[in-house]
């Protein structure tokens, strides 16, 4: 029984159950790298190229956390997920960087998904399976039941869960399925890549922080992908890489929406894609009247600055409320 | 005598300020921080408190600065906020109708834009101080002039010099370049209040929209040669209000007296504190590969608090408030 290592890292919070389900069904073991940890920054800091993003750093970090305790570890060459879109060259060329910097690594799986031109994932389990040496129906039964999963998963976090409770819900832990509760305030949309926000070393902790100062949280990730496309209609050309097109639809949406009382926009430092979405959103917040925080995370990120930028936002978001709810009541 | 104490521990320096019953400024003090906060804090209490009359009674404390946790710890303080909203609240209430809030101290530099008396929008330097009070404070070293002569110097200038100003390291190589060839000092002086200007409104105020009644506080405001770069940049009046160098005090005390309003008992520990024995100490934790660095507070024997560890480990320990 083969053990396979996946990163917690990039579109694992995107995709985990999806590659999960489909090993296990072949009757491999899956292993996933612990939670991010200044040890794993510093290693991936040491092993990744200058020029790449945090989260990529930090990946790397990940795959050398895994590399002496797996068999092989998975890491799939994401080129497209979605028709006449693209997913960051940086992840396209993720499996090279690695390879190529880090050495003695067990072997690399790593296929190859396009969709670019349309068509369907199996493609990419089907090369997967063979690599790993298993006969096509089998493949075919495990890719099926992978699939279903994947969107148990996606109705998880539709109903508002966040990664790491809706696969604990998958689990069968069913205290984590309780839908979570929006109502009330003050609400704040935290937009970003799931893989910046979710990380709780890379974020500092954001969700944690909102969530004992008694803020609630709204995420891009319980919003349907038909919400997420009416978002993004509102830009003048369409965006063709996926992230950010999630990011800035789904900012576009809650400011819409009109419930949310303030947004912060995650990026990461040196992301190309995420510099302009941010700025798309931020004018369109300020417009708008909301309050907004941009937060750029990079591994020189000070704590301090980062609380002091936060509750400055909360205390706008606050004022602000309180100062219409008087203004009503009068 | 009743008021309200507003105590900012920033990065270079550390004011106090007794607040009146009625949110008139008593008492300021300003004091470098030079990397103790603990103890310029203790000085700066007890010279206020020499200032004071001998029955004067503190009906609350702010505490604010990137040390107004410690600070905060130190003294008991019933409010503990952060700069930003600090520099606003002093800010609308002494200048009523501002808008625009430019607050530029030794390590960073601040905007902050209010509409109809409430914070709308604010923004601060990221990785780079070449837009602040310690990039003046270099560059007036290197030419031998007391950072108190600045300002008057640059204001002599007609003709300021152009300095590129995107960078610190780069601004000085260009100042000497600009020197050899020959410009008075009093125009170099003034081209680097414009190139600091320059550099501010692009980083800081990047996409923000600065529009008139504009406060400028800090400890950078003294210099009268900003005042002017921001004038003639911005092509409106700056004000530059009285303590403008304590504004975050200020801010602090109004803050407190704001919280303290219903006339509950202030939990300051009281003057005493400036003789009381503090001491901070910091060790790396080992439990999990985060390492991370705890600070300890002790007062005597006792350990009053623990921060810095992600988890909660250490700071949780004590039953006490998690910092941060």
């Amino acid at each position: 029984m083969p053990r396979i290592g996946i990163p917690r890292a990039l579109l694992y919070y995107h995709y985990f159950p999806w590659w999960e389900a489909f090993f296990v069904s072949l009757g491999a073991e899956v292993v996933i790298s612990p939670p991010t940890t200044k040890a794993i920054l510093d290693r991936g800091l040491e092993h990744a190229a200058d020029d790449v993003c945090l989260p990529v750093k930090v990946a790397v970090g990940h795959v050398l956390e895994l590399k002496d305790r797996v068999d092989a570890i998975f890491l799939p060459r994401l080129v497209s997920v979605a028709a006449r879109e693209y997913i960051c060259p940086k992840f396209l060329g993720l499996p090279e960087m690695v390879g190529h910097s880090i050495k003695g690594l067990p072997p690399l799986l790593s296929p190859g998904l396009n969709l670019y031109r349309g068509g369907s994932p199996y493609h990419f389990f089907a090369a997967l399976g063979r690599a790993l040496g298993y006969p096509p129906w089998q493949v075919l039964a495990a890719y099926r039941r992978a699939c279903r999963v994947q969107q148990q998963y996606k109705r998880l976090l539709e109903s508002g869960l966040f990664p790491e409770e809706a696969l604990a819900a998958l689990r069968g832990r069913h205290d984590a399925a309780a839908p979570r509760d929006t109502m009330g305030s003050p609400l704040v949309a935290v937009i970003g890549h799931p893989y910046n926000i979710y990380d709780a070393f890379v974020s500092m902790d954001l969700l944690g922080k909102l969530g004992r100062r008694g803020i609630k949280v709204i995420t891009a990730d319980s919003l349907s992908e038909e919400n997420v496309c009416r978002g993004a209609a509102h830009l003048p050309k369409r965006l063709f890489w996926t992230l950010g097109r999630r990011t800035v639809g789904a900012a576009y949406h809650y400011l819409q929406w009109g419930r949310v009382d303030g947004m912060i926009h995650v990026s990461s430092f040196a992301c190309g894609p995420d510099s302009f979405a941010g700025e798309f959103i931020a004018r369109r917040a300020h417009r708008m009247g909301l309050p907004f925080l941009s937060l750029v995370l990079d591994e020189h990120s000070g704590e301090a600055g980062m609380v002091t930028r936060l509750e400055a936002f909360l205390d706008m978001v606050e004022r602000r409320k309180k100062y219409r709810e008087e203004g009503s009541a009068s | 005598m009743r008021g309200y104490l507003g105590i900012d521990v920033g990065s270079v320096s550390t004011n106090i300020v007794f607040l009146s019953e009625r949110g008139e400024v008593c008492e300021a003090v300003y004091l470098r921080t030079r990397g103790q906060p603990i103890r310029a804090l203790q000085e700066g209490l007890g010279e206020l408190r020499r200032r004071l009359p001998a029955e004067v009674s503190v009906l609350g404390v702010g505490a604010t600065g990137s040390g107004r946790y410690l600070a905060g710890l130190v003294t008991g303080a019933d409010v503990i906020k952060n700069e930003i909203t600090s520099h606003a609240v002093a800010a609308s209430t002494l200048v009523p109708g501002v808008q625009t809030v430019i607050e530029i101290g030794g390590q960073d530099s601040k905007l902050i834009i209010l509409r109809g008396g409430i914070v709308a929008d604010f923004a601060m330097n990221t990785v780079c101080a070449a837009g602040t009070g310690s990039f003046l404070d270099q560059q007036a070293a290197r030419l031998g002039i007391p950072i108190e002569d600045f300002g008057r110097l640059a204001l002599q200038s007609s003709a300021p010099v152009r300095i590129a100003g995107r960078c610190a390291v780069f601004a000085e190589s260009d100042m000497i370049h600009k020197q050899q060839m020959g410009y008075s000092l009093a125009d170099i002086l003034a081209g680097l209040c414009e190139a600091l200007v320059r550099n501010y409104l692009n980083n800081v105020g990047k996409g923000k929209e600065i529009l008139p009644p504009v406060v400028f506080q800090g400890g950078v405001a003294a210099n009268a040669g900003m005042k002017r770069a921001f004038e003639k940049a911005l092509g409106m009046e700056v004000i530059v209000p009285p303590y403008y160098h304590v504004m975050g005090a200020v801010g602090a005390a109004l803050l407190a007296r704001e919280k303290m309003a219903a006339r509950r008992p202030s939990k300051f520990k009281g003057f005493g504190v400036t003789e009381a024995r503090f001491q901070a100490a910091g060790f790396e934790c080992g439990g999990c590969p985060n390492a991370c660095e705890v600070v300890e507070l002790r007062e005597g024997g006792e350990v009053l608090a623990r921060w810095g560890d992600r988890c909660g480990r250490w700071s949780s320990s004590l039953g006490l408030q998690n910092v941060g």
